[in-house]
């Protein structure tokens, strides 16, 4: 988590590791979730607010939000 | 204040010397007014002709001839342009300026340069050593001078494994055969003793600074390289703040009381955040001038340390990108004619 909270990201999807030097891009759902994450949120509230913000079924959202958590453990961010 | 800096390493060609990043940080300080004099060991070091940079250029013997010619020839040079500080910042002049730091100061040329002790701490059979006492860690290595002793290590090791010398060339060995070919070509070359050390996996991370020699930093800057040449060397960079890495800096310059500029080279394993100590330089890195260009104004720290002014260490943000690019110009061949037949350019 403290990777997560001190990463920079801008509005456009621009993520950057002050520790590390690494970036990446992330799409619109990836930057709402990155956000509700560094808000302290957990997977369920997330995928909650994701189904309701992008108009998916809420099974679909835990899906993805599930996925995209994964993903950023194997970039060591949580 | 009026300081006229004498600054080598002025080869700003592929593979670049640390000289021109340094002088530009000096003229880009709004309150010292520095006159550059470049040194060069080459009469076609770009930095000789970049008159907006350097204000004036002169070839001087190589260092590893007679110290006597060396010494008479910046004698000749304070003469000719008021030299009181120099910035030496290649590896094969610092042995000498280390020596005569003493006999310079003396002549009126200062310089900021570690102890022969402290410059001795950079070879890789203390690379442990030094890593422990700043808290962080060193590749488990073992120094060897024979064949014997290499393949004990490499069985300790295992492969593959580093094979170096103790200040230059390293390289990567898959089996016993293929290290002992190495170990051969390195001692033919550098001599011996020979370290054996194991490889280690992460992210190249490195921080420039320089320490007052009272155990006072004067500024540091930790980057990541993010693209380099077919040489190794960056060509773009990013800053980081990893605190690990700038705790092993601040640890070196207080523990040590260093002096003088350095860059450490680590490797940090993300995955088991372990921050690998793999080489410090004792001198500016060639990309020096990417911490001035965030703030951090190390060249001109030193100089204001040595000439006692106030030194104001500044921070920096991570996320600022460095980018080297390649750039061309035209002189007459009168100027390459003076450096030819008089050795200077004024």
């Amino acid at each position: 988590m403290d990777s997560l909270r001190q990463l920079a990201i801008n509005e456009e999807g621009f993520v950057f590791n002050p520790a590390t030097g690494e970036s990446w891009t992330v799409n619109s759902t990836g930057l709402y979730i990155l956000k509700l994450l560094k808000e302290g949120k957990d997977e369920d509230a997330i995928a909650r607010q994701v189904a309701t913000e992008f108009d998916v079924d809420l099974e679909t959202a835990q899906r993805d939000v599930v996925d995209f958590i994964e993903k950023l453990r194997s970039y060591r961010l949580l | 204040m009026d300081v006229v800096v004498g600054i080598t390493g002025i080869n700003a060609i592929d593979n670049p010397g640390p000289g021109i990043g340094i002088a530009k940080s000096l003229k880009e300080d709004p309150e010292l007014s520095v006159q550059i004099v470049g040194l060069a060991y080459d009469a076609m070091e770009p930095g000789i002709y970049m008159d907006w940079i350097v204000d004036s250029a002169f070839l001087l013997p190589y260092p590893s001839g007679d110290y006597r010619a060396y010494l008479e020839r910046l004698r000749y040079i304070r003469a000719q342009t008021g030299l009181n500080f120099l910035f030496p910042v290649l590896d094969a002049e610092l042995p000498l300026y280390i020596k005569y730091q003493k006999e310079l100061e003396a002549e009126g040329i200062r310089t900021f340069l570690p102890s022969l002790e402290q410059y001795k701490l950079r070879g890789k059979d203390r690379l442990e050593e030094v890593a422990q006492t700043i808290g962080i860690t060193a590749p488990r290595s073992a120094v060897v001078t024979s064949y014997e002793e290499l393949a004990r290590a490499a069985e300790d090791i295992g492969f593959p494994l580093m094979v170096k010398g103790v200040f230059y060339k390293a390289y990567k060995a898959f089996s016993l055969p293929e290290a002992a070919s190495y170990y051969s070509k390195i001692a033919a070359e550098w001599g011996y003793p020979i370290i054996v050390q194991q490889v280690v996996t992460g992210e190249e991370m490195n921080v420039v600074a320089a320490g007052d020699g009272n155990g006072n930093a004067l500024g540091m800057v930790g980057i990541k390289k993010t693209w380099i040449t077919e040489l190794g060397k960056i060509w773009t960079g990013v800053t980081i703040k990893n605190d690990r890495l700038l705790a092993a800096a601040q640890a070196f310059i207080e523990r040590y009381r260093w002096k003088g500029a350095f860059e450490l080279e680590c490797i940090v394993d993300l995955e088991s955040d372990t921050v690998y100590l793999i080489e410090i330089n004792p001198r500016f890195p060639a990309w020096s001038y990417f911490a001035t260009g965030v703030g951090v104004n190390i060249a001109a720290n030193i100089v204001r340390s040595a000439l006692g002014l106030p030194v104001t260490v500044a921070d920096y943000e991570p996320g600022k990108l460095y980018i080297r690019f390649t750039d061309d110009f035209v002189v007459d061949m009168d100027v390459f004619q003076k450096m030819m037949l008089r050795g200077e350019r004024r």
